[in-house]
């Protein structure tokens, strides 16, 4: 396996981001640092706000509070800066179902103002077949599965190379061996010195793929660090990532419940 | 005791109504109830005044208006409900739920049926007061009045159990593969040739003369009074005439030609329910197949720009859905509808003023049908737009710039069709080309902010795709912009005549400083104009690059 290839820089940055609707606050002051070239796992219940997160990471939502730094550049001063360098892929990629997937990665490539030309298009052939889409060439992405959406919204990032990336549950509806392929993408272009943000309910990925982790509950981050980190703020050396995930985000009172819901009844 | 499916699905669908009602401001709410009451008052008012001076003053056409009326209302809620009832009885996840769910499809075709009148029960509102009027005008027995309130019930739902059929037999006949889309372009087409034939007749019914000619609705009325959708109005104008038996055999037809459209309804319904669901409840059928060799790839060179790619996405994608094409078929029929009656020889509205307001009104109606849903149409795709490294300036900008060529072209081509046959000469035609671009580019740009100032992204039809507020803010900023423009227009033609002291200007002279005074007048009229486009763009602007709503909640 690579080694992530960080060198110390900080890529991505949540400086104290709030984002409250109303009475609610979806997120409530959440700061971490990414180093470039890590792969951070972004892990939390539904709900617990990983993706109102990712959303004001990538600028697609406004913090009530707090800064959103990609590359030291703030996503909100200097908008088109920033979103040149990041990719975001949401949980249910953002795809044009009458497009075929070659017009909608040329379709994102002119939109980030990549010049056209054989490399381009060498590159687009390569990750159509990496992705196994090639041969799909004459449908729409409307009759694409979800796996499929989701390998072009993959695509549609990679092809663009940016130098951060936020997933939302990338490898959702993929069949093992595409789950296998991203994983080692990821894990490639890590050691290339992309950056990686993964949000992810699959904590077998997590432990896998990331370096550390950072645990958020309804809005507030509850730990950060790697995986030996996180045993020893537990207090138990051998827990696995699903033990201290369930330890520092469901209360006590969930297996009471469903030991009550499975009694037989009386 | 149970409750019945049907209760239970209508009280689950109320409750959600609710919620999303609840779900908004109470600021917004309060805005949105007193816009409907002024609204209803108004037009709703209007609609009395006009039975009650009909059934005052025409008390021998009660009839022909009557069953014009209901015959207008099918006509209406065949236009603009096709889309409701492929929604209500055929889309949705919760239709997904009921058909596994053991209920029967007849508690199902039930509920979505009540739900599927609702907005035809809008629609006919407007009828129910204007026939109140002219129960009113006629003094007509009291039993006239919640007869009214039975007979529009009736209509209501024989039309939207004939769209269940319809809709049915498309499913039924047509390959699944292609259902989706010859059901689209049969509602677009239905919507389109109903609408300029009703539009056609209407012109047709009045005279040359400056006062519409009754006489000559009467014979309109007596053609189409065999229509099924025409008995209700025979039934009630039995009522003013007092002839009760009569008015009882209209409305026991009616009556039994509701239950016989509702019986095959369910009976189809049942039939075409599960290939429904899969026809219009999934993605849209693939239209191209695979080819069986590797396409041929055209390598482009120089750099990517997004105007481009936004100019190509919107291209292809309106090539290939269908739906969205057949419902632009009324914007484009709208036009050669009008130039077709205009090249008639017997037409009469043939002044220079009576054109240049026609000029205005289609491009205007162009440009809303084109322009409006156009930044709303990228859907989740918008999500994508806001990631990318562009400002939303440019995004309206590359819609603005899209969406001006059609128009232009459209209302060019009309304006010079219209202009020949009219034998004006070159100055006038040039003067009016100018005056149809100006207009195009306003319109445009009006109908793209609206879109963007209250876009409604999920929405699955075009026609939904801008909220209250976007609407309100698109039809003010149009009737403003349209006002100022040919007032700027006017005076800048009469001010030229002026100013050749060739103006008929009345009690004020013609001569170049009045001249002069009205280029001055034209000029603030103008800036006035471009200002409410500049205003509505700025605010488009703004609220793009700061809205969350779909983003946020989904």
């Amino acid at each position: 396996m690579p080694l992530p290839a960080t060198d110390g820089h900080i890529a991505v940055e949540a400086r104290n981001l709030v984002k409250q609707y109303g009475l609610i606050k979806a997120v409530d002051g959440v700061s971490f640092q990414i180093r470039r070239g890590e792969i951070v796992g972004f892990l939390g219940a539904n709900g617990a706000g990983k993706t109102t997160t990712l959303r004001m990471l990538c600028g697609l939502l406004t913090p009530t509070s707090g800064t959103a730094l990609i590359d030291d550049i703030d996503i909100l001063a200097q908008p088109l800066q920033a979103k040149a360098r990041l990719g975001y892929l949401d949980e249910e990629p953002f795809v044009h179902p009458h497009l075929t997937g070659r017009e909608f990665l040329n379709y994102i490539a002119d939109l980030y103002r990549m010049p056209r030309g054989p490399e381009r298009q060498q590159r687009m052939e390569r990750l159509l077949r990496l992705f196994e889409l090639a041969d799909r060439d004459g449908e729409l992405i409307g009759a694409y599965s979800h796996g499929m959406r989701q390998k072009i919204g993959l695509a549609s990032l990679l092809i663009r190379e940016p130098s951060v990336l936020l997933l939302d549950e990338p490898t959702n509806g993929l069949d093992p061996r595409s789950a296998r392929l991203v994983k080692d993408l990821l894990e490639e272009l890590a050691a290339l010195g992309t950056t990686v943000l993964l949000s992810t309910h699959i904590l077998e990925v997590a432990q896998a793929l990331c370096r550390r982790v950072a645990i958020i509950d309804r809005g507030h981050i509850v730990a950060t660090g790697t995986i030996e980190e996180l045993r020893a703020q537990a207090g138990s050396e051998q827990a696995s990532l699903e033990d201290l995930f369930l330890k520092l985000t469901a209360g006590p009172e969930s297996r009471e419940l469903i030991e009550r819901l499975l009694a037989p009844k009386l | 005791m149970n409750e019945s499916a049907t209760r239970i699905i209508l009280k689950a669908e109320l409750l959600a109504l609710r919620h999303r009602l609840l779900k908004r401001s109470p600021v917004r709410l309060v805005l949105l109830a007193l816009f409907l009451l002024v609204a209803a008052v108004t037009i709703g008012g209007a609609a009395f005044a006009a039975g009650l001076t009909a059934g005052q003053f025409l008390p021998n056409e009660s009839d022909s208006i009557l069953s014009g009326g209901f015959t207008a209302l099918s006509v209406l809620m065949l236009v603009v409900g096709f889309p409701t009832v492929i929604a209500t009885f055929f889309v949705g996840r919760d239709l997904l739920q009921l058909v596994l769910a053991p209920i029967r499809p007849m508690d199902i075709f039930v509920a979505r049926l009540l739900l599927a009148m609702s907005a035809n029960l809008l629609i006919s509102s407007l009828l129910l007061m204007g026939t109140l009027g002219v129960g009113v005008g006629s003094g007509a027995p009291f039993v006239f009045f919640p007869l009214v309130v039975v007979l529009i019930f009736v209509q209501v739902l024989i039309v939207t159990a004939l769209q269940a059929i319809l809709m049915s037999l498309v499913l039924q006949w047509v390959p699944a593969r292609l259902a989706r889309d010859v059901a689209a372009a049969v509602a677009g087409l239905a919507g389109a040739g109903f609408y300029l034939a009703w539009n056609l007749s209407l012109r047709q019914t009045f005279s040359p003369r400056s006062r519409p000619d009754f006489t000559n609705v009467n014979a309109v009325i007596q053609r189409i009074e065999w229509l099924p959708s025409a008995w209700p109005g025979h039934a009630l104008s039995a009522v003013i005439a007092g002839s009760l038996g009569g008015a009882a055999i209209w409305l026991m037809l009616s009556l039994a030609l509701a239950a016989l459209t509702i019986a095959a309804a369910e009976i189809l319904y049942r039939r075409t329910l599960l290939a429904g669901l899969g026809v219009f409840g999934g993605p849209q059928a693939v239209w191209r197949r695979a080819p069986a060799k590797p396409a041929s790839v055209v390598v482009k060179q120089g750099a990517g720009s997004p105007a481009r790619a936004i100019a190509i996405k919107d291209w292809l994608s309106y090539r290939r859905d269908i739906r969205r094409l057949s419902r632009m078929l009324p914007a484009f029929l709208f036009p050669i509808g009008y130039a077709l009656t205009f090249l008639r020889p017997s037409r009469s509205i043939n002044s220079f003023w009576t054109e240049v307001a026609l000029f205005g009104f289609i491009s205007m109606f162009l440009s809303s049908a084109l322009a409006t849903p156009s930044i709303p149409s990228e859907r989740r795709g918008f999500q994508l737009l806001r990631m990318a490294p562009m400002t939303m300036r440019q995004v309206i900008r590359a819609k603005v710039m899209l969406t001006l060529p059609p128009v232009l072209a459209i209302t060019l081509l009309f304006t010079i069709v219209v202009a020949a046959t009219s034998g004006h000469g070159i100055a006038q035609l040039a003067e009016v080309s100018v005056l149809v671009v100006w207009l195009g580019i306003g319109f445009v740009s009006i109908g793209v902010s609206a879109g963007g100032i209250d876009p409604k992204f999920e929405a699955s039809d075009d026609r939904r795709a801008v909220g209250v507020v976007g609407t309100l803010a698109g039809l003010g900023g149009a009737f403003g912009f349209g006002l100022l423009s040919v007032g700027a227009f006017a005076l800048f033609v009469f001010g030229s005549a002026a100013a050749a002291g060739t103006a008929q200007l009345g009690p004020i002279p013609s001569t170049p400083i009045v001249g002069a005074l009205m280029w001055v007048g034209g000029l603030g009229l103008a800036v006035g104009a471009a200002a409410i486009v500049v205003i509505l763009l700025w605010l488009a602007d703004s609220r793009l690059r700061t809205y969350e709503g779909t983003i946020a909640a989904v």
